[in-house]
């Protein structure tokens, strides 16, 4: 029995959504091509499929909150890099008025 | 006997937070939000400056049957390192295996391997971080296959195999027992309470794929906690020896400051109703009889009952 590869397995099918269907459709035989025991093999055929779906569901829900959290927070850096553009145009035009003046 | 309670700090809730900061006993803030950010850091050591703080990891995974990610340790340590938190805490669970990030928590299958490889992988935080964290019992959705013993016996034999204190979830204690046919009160009957020394308590609601006759709950941290969630905590103030620190965690659709402060009052009622059933904590210890050879630190002789 080899856990480390039941929980690799638990998490495919958790976030791969044709994982899950290809195993829903063959539970022992998608879990012994994983490499899973006999046993390993037989209690995934018993799984809890309604939570199965509603528990990758929550997963995937949770991981586009944080995907748009992350984005958030980059967009929030990219405001204050924003709020620093006009300034930036504004030094820069009063520079190149003040060069014009001079050439003049 | 020293309850706090106090709530979650999300950034939305910040002004509420530190407006209302004679009202609130403690602050629990997420690791990660502050991992690698220095400026945040700094914003954090100031908080810090001005009320208790608690640390909560969401990422290590530490209830994996794979090792903990040393890198990850090694960030939660320089965190406690420099904040001086209170204590720190994490979640059974595994959240990610080989090269696949499931994003949430995911509650491992129950047996006695993943008993001894939470325990390795806390004997390896310890090292790193310096202090062994509380450990929080997760919500699930799916009852973890290739489990070989129910949800209450695998938290109590792996606080025990790991030395580790508990951070209660009662809501997630609520989740699981409906979600899976328990009686709430009878799985917090059955955890160590000399092993509790923290509680979180939130919200969640009713989900279904379609058929009301599967429904579940959702723990999903953006509605207030549920009645029987009061309730288990006051059985729980009523059995506990330990001092308890309460955080109401929040992660969206947040309400005024105001209903939140109401839900923390609401608590310190619930604890201070348990505490007063409580059996006289302070009561000198009576002489056991001679033939009598309790368990060390059973609640009865740690209460003064014979």
């Amino acid at each position: 029995m080899n856990p480390t590869a039941l929980e690799q397995f638990l998490a495919k099918i958790y976030v791969d959504s044709m994982a899950r269907k290809r195993f829903l459709a063959a539970p022992q035989a998608e879990a012994a091509r994983a490499g899973l025991s006999k046993e390993q093999c037989e209690a995934l055929e018993a799984i809890d499929r309604v939570g199965l779906e509603m528990a990758a569901h929550s997963f995937a829900r949770k991981r586009t909150r944080k995907q748009s959290a992350a984005a958030s927070s980059s967009s929030h850096w990219w405001r204050v890099c924003g709020s620093l553009i006009p300034l930036r145009v504004l030094v820069a035009f009063a520079r190149n008025r003040r060069s014009a003046k001079d050439t003049l | 006997m020293h309850n706090r309670v106090g709530i979650g700090w999300r950034p939305e809730l910040a002004a509420g937070i530190l407006s209302n900061l004679d009202r609130i006993d403690v602050l629990e803030v997420i690791a990660e939000d502050f991992f690698d950010r220095s400026a945040r850091l700094r914003a954090l050591k100031t908080l810090a400056a001005q009320v208790p703080i608690v640390i909560h990891g969401v990422s290590l995974g530490l209830a994996s049957t794979a090792p903990a990610d040393r890198k990850r340790l090694e960030k939660m340590a320089r965190l406690v390192e420099r904040v001086q938190p209170e204590s720190w805490s994490e979640h059974l669970a595994f959240v990610r295996a080989g090269d696949i990030d499931i994003g949430h928590l995911a509650a491992p299958p129950r047996t006695s391997g993943t008993v001894d490889s939470a325990a390795a992988n806390l004997a390896a935080a310890e090292a790193v971080v310096g202090s062994l964290p509380l450990m929080e019992n997760i919500a699930t959705l799916v009852n973890p296959p290739a489990s070989d013993r129910d949800e209450p016996r695998w938290l109590c034999e792996t606080l025990a195999a790991s030395n580790v204190g508990l951070l209660l979830d009662l809501h997630n204690l609520y989740a699981n027992s409906v979600n899976f046919g328990l009686d709430p009160k009878d799985f917090l009957a059955l955890l160590p309470s000399e092993r509790i020394h923290a509680v979180h308590i939130s919200g969640g609601k009713w989900i279904h794929n379609g058929d009301l006759s599967q429904q579940r709950i959702l723990d999903d941290h953006l509605h207030d906690p549920p009645d029987p969630v009061y309730d288990l905590l006051t059985d729980l103030a009523a059995r506990c020896p330990n001092p308890l620190t309460v955080v109401l965690e929040r992660d969206g659709a947040y309400p005024s400051i105001d209903h939140l402060l109401a839900q923390l009052d609401r608590a310190r009622q619930a604890l201070e109703f348990g505490r007063a059933t409580q059996p006289d904590m302070s009561a000198p210890l009576r002489p056991l009889p001679l033939m009598e050879t309790p368990g060390v630190g059973s609640p009865s002789r740690m209460r003064g009952v014979t």
